[in-house]
């Protein structure tokens, strides 16, 4: 038989295998549910949790002990900024925690009595702000809004002592520096914007892995000799196999893959800045990279159950890993090297800065190298299992 | 007779070392993970960078000031702004600090100059940290020229600083004063995998019954009596994840010395409600589809989401209603309300009530459904 002939014929045979696997994913309704419905329905569900992306009106108890014009004055400009809503005015501060610990309110202010006496005095006042700590969203929301409103009744009084001249020395009186403030992607500080692109890629990698666990858990189940390679003539070769099967999930998630990266942060109107040129160029290492571990790892497991226990609960320090939650700056070195062996560390890392930061190729060169070369290992990786497999089948079949 | 089917299941769990991993391993694993991920309590040494256009001692005491700040770190000087965002891009710096030419000289002759800082939300922990060195380095230096302006006119230090700051907020950080991260996730999110393997194993140990086709031998060990059944088969499951979690409550709260008001008798409760609280949501999913698959799908998405649900990153207040009422559904929602009130603040329980009876009510769940995991053992046949 000719070289041409041999390539036909393993061809052939890869695509057979091909339309193999793709059938019994539609048959298996374990697989249909992580590959199709999971990707399908899960980002739309964690975009409608973080939808509103920062909180509003963070309910403030208020213990005013002062009843001057001034505490009026801090109570209503806080009330009225958009981040805290004063819900409550207790007479002390012990009513005002036992409404904080009825979940009433999530913060107290507490004005002492020589709060006004002390302003007029030309003295430093003070205002007391506890803050309940089992939130940082709110926390900062009440102690920023504090900040800000006492910065602005502060140059309010050094204007009036200044007994400047003209507007002019005023202004300077109170910022002889004027200072912009530039929050330059995600301006305005929204959670969703920061967590979901990370999640909707992490969901890309986490349902192909078991999706195609459970695939050949099922596969292994139905062989008579419990192998994850069938006794058929196309399935003869290492590479035809891996080819063939690698095929299947990446015709699902070519499909899967462009609907999360384009079509659900359009649907909630969450940033989109990469141009689809440098989507391609990022989605296509990953998703390989993602195909080739997830078939390596679904050699490991014995019964096809058994990919959901492992695959499920890393989800989470996958996140974390990325350096969206805690800063890829503080990651201890043993964690950054763990975060090495998994796909979605480099592809979120990646489509955070193309799609949210605006980076051009060229910034993520480093990362589109690492998912290169995860698929090379993984594609080796899956080489080598599925070349073990291989064996295996063909000595049961020879014992047979 | 609880004993020989306990002694039956502890059987089961030694010969199938999947068991192993996900009661012990990967949640000893995942402790591990969170509590030595955020060991630093907040991000420290954060790089940013600084456009220095002007490049006098007065900027450059002020880029002093920032790399002294403990989370931030000046790691490079840039040429332009341009450069900089483009450090940004390449993820090398979080946020600079910008001074274009001319801000001393236009500063002493008071004509107001500008200076700017750019931060990135992208990494909101990384943003916020940053944002809040690059604003107090640029208030101090505001403040600077005050101070010297009325040192020069004679004013005391107490006057100075009245003027500068007539109100002070005196900040109460209440229960977690260094606002460390650490306490912050690691108090939910560990308990939260630990809740998913709960789920998990609960459901895997019934489905594996049916797979193996054990389930009618199971049954007629307890004469019967699927109560019984039921208690026998997770009374080594439910050992085994207390001993657990109490490790993880000893090794936080002692050894790494959390925060808990609420002292050790509400660590305690709140560890029992967690394991018996998932325990049974675990029963009651694979009750309600008596499939392996199913159900195992159903406890891995439920136990997934729940860490968004929870509420504890994102406030439950900040989402929309509907979403507010389905977190009553998670059992992690419960874990962390009570959590947060009882053991964290040290407030009374009864302002918790509703979170204990939902736990306590996570708990009986399986009572609805202990017919139809009794029929799935009798008469179902596992189908691949």
């Amino acid at each position: 038989m000719s070289i041409f002939h041999k390539i036909i014929q393993a061809l052939n045979d890869a695509a057979y295998i091909w339309r193999q696997e793709f059938k019994q994913v539609l048959r298996d309704e374990g697989v249909l549910i992580f590959c199709v419905i999971v990707p399908l329905v899960y980002p739309l569900l964690y975009s409608w949790v973080y939808n509103n992306e920062t909180v509003r009106e963070v309910p403030v108890v208020v213990v005013d002990m002062s009843h001057s014009h001034q505490s009026r004055q801090f109570i209503r400009m806080c009330d009225a900024s958009p981040d805290v809503q004063v819900v409550s005015h207790a007479v002390d501060l012990d009513e005002a925690k036992s409404l904080v610990s009825r979940q009433v309110a999530k913060g107290i202010y507490y004005i002492p009595e020589d709060f006004a006496t002390k302003l007029n005095r030309m003295e430093q006042s003070t205002i007391s702000v506890y803050c309940d700590m089992a939130l940082m969203l709110t926390y900062k929301a009440i102690y920023q809004t504090a900040m800000a409103v006492s910065t602005k009744m502060g140059a309010q009084m050094q204007v009036a002592l200044a007994g400047n001249y003209t507007a002019r020395e005023d202004v300077i009186t109170v910022s002889p520096l004027e200072v912009e403030e530039v929050p330059m992607f995600n301006p305005q500080g929204g959670y969703g914007t920061s967590v979901l692109p990370a999640v909707l890629m992490l969901i890309i990698q986490q349902t192909l892995a078991l999706g195609i666990g459970l695939a050949a858990g099922t596969a292994r189940e139905t062989n008579p000799y419990g192998d994850l390679v069938p006794a058929h003539p196309a399935y003869s070769g290492i590479y035809r196999i891996v080819g063939g099967k690698a095929l299947c999930y990446l015709m699902v998630y070519a499909v899967m893959g462009a609907y999360l990266v384009t079509v659900v942060p359009r649907m909630f109107d969450f940033l989109q800045i990469a141009p689809w040129q440098s989507l391609l160029a990022l989605m296509t290492p990953y998703l390989l990279a993602c195909v080739f571990f997830g078939m390596t790892v679904s050699c490991l497991v014995r019964y096809r159950e058994n990919v959901i226990l492992l695959m499920v609960f890393i989800s989470l320090p996958l996140l974390f890993m990325t350096g969206v939650s805690w800063p890829q700056s503080s990651i201890p070195g043993a964690w950054q090297g763990v975060s090495w062996l998994f796909p979605s560390t480099f592809g979120v890392r990646a489509y955070l800065r193309l799609n949210s930061m605006g980076a051009s190729i060229g910034d993520v060169a480093l990362e589109l190298r690492c998912l290169w070369i995860q698929v090379a290992f993984y594609f080796g990786m899956a080489c080598l299992v599925y070349g073990h497999q291989l064996r295996e089948s063909r000595r049961h079949n020879l014992a047979a | 007779m609880i004993w020989e089917i306990a002694l039956r299941e502890m059987k089961i769990l030694k010969k199938n070392p999947i068991y192993g991993f996900c009661m012990v391993v990967f949640p000893l694993l995942t402790m591990v993970f969170f509590t030595s991920l955020l060991d630093d309590g907040l991000p420290q040494d954060l790089p940013v960078g600084v456009v220095d256009l002007d490049n006098t001692s007065t900027t450059r005491a002020l880029t002093r000031k920032l790399d002294g700040f403990q989370n931030s770190r000046v790691v490079a000087h840039f040429q332009s702004v341009a450069e900089a965002r483009h450090a940004m891009q390449e993820n090398e710096i979080y946020g600079f600090l910008y001074f274009p030419k001319g801000t001393t000289s236009n500063l002493m002759s008071a004509r107001r100059p500008k200076i700017s800082f750019y931060y990135s939300n992208v990494s909101l922990a990384g943003g916020s940290m940053v944002m809040k060195d690059l604003k107090t380095v640029t208030t101090l230096g505001s403040a600077a020229v005050g101070m010297a302006t009325l040192r020069a006119k004679g004013a005391t230090d107490q006057q100075i600083q009245a003027f500068l700051q007539p109100i002070r907020i005196d900040l109460h950080q209440v229960a977690n004063p260094w606002s460390n991260y650490n306490v912050y996730l690691s108090t939910v999110f560990v308990p939260g995998v630990m809740m998913l393997f709960m789920f998990l194993i609960s459901a895997y140990s019934l489905g594996m019954e049916l797979k193996f086709n054990r389930g009618k031998e199971w049954i007629e060990k307890a004469d019967g009596h699927i109560v019984v059944a039921i208690l026998g088969k997770y009374l080594p499951h439910a050992v085994v994840f207390l001993l657990l979690i109490s490790f993880y409550q000893f090794y936080i709260y002692h050894v790494l010395q959390f925060p808990h008001v609420g002292g050790w008798a509400m660590i305690i409760l709140l560890s029992v409600l967690c394991v018996f609280g998932s325990i049974g949501f675990g029963i009651f999913a694979f009750g309600l589809m008596p499939s392996l698959r199913m159900s195992m799908s159903v406890c891995s998405l439920w136990g997934v989401l729940s860490f968004s649900l929870a509420g504890s990153a994102f406030p439950a207040m900040g989402m929309d209603a509907p979403l507010q009422a389905l977190t009553w559904l998670f059992p992690l929602r419960h874990y962390y309300m009570l959590f947060q009130i009882t053991v964290f603040n040290g407030y009374p329980l009864i302002d918790a009530w509703f979170h204990l009876v939902a736990l306590i009510g996570f708990t009986l769940m399986p009572w609805f459904v202990i017919s139809k995991v009794k029929n799935a053992m009798l008469t179902y046949v596992y189908i691949p």
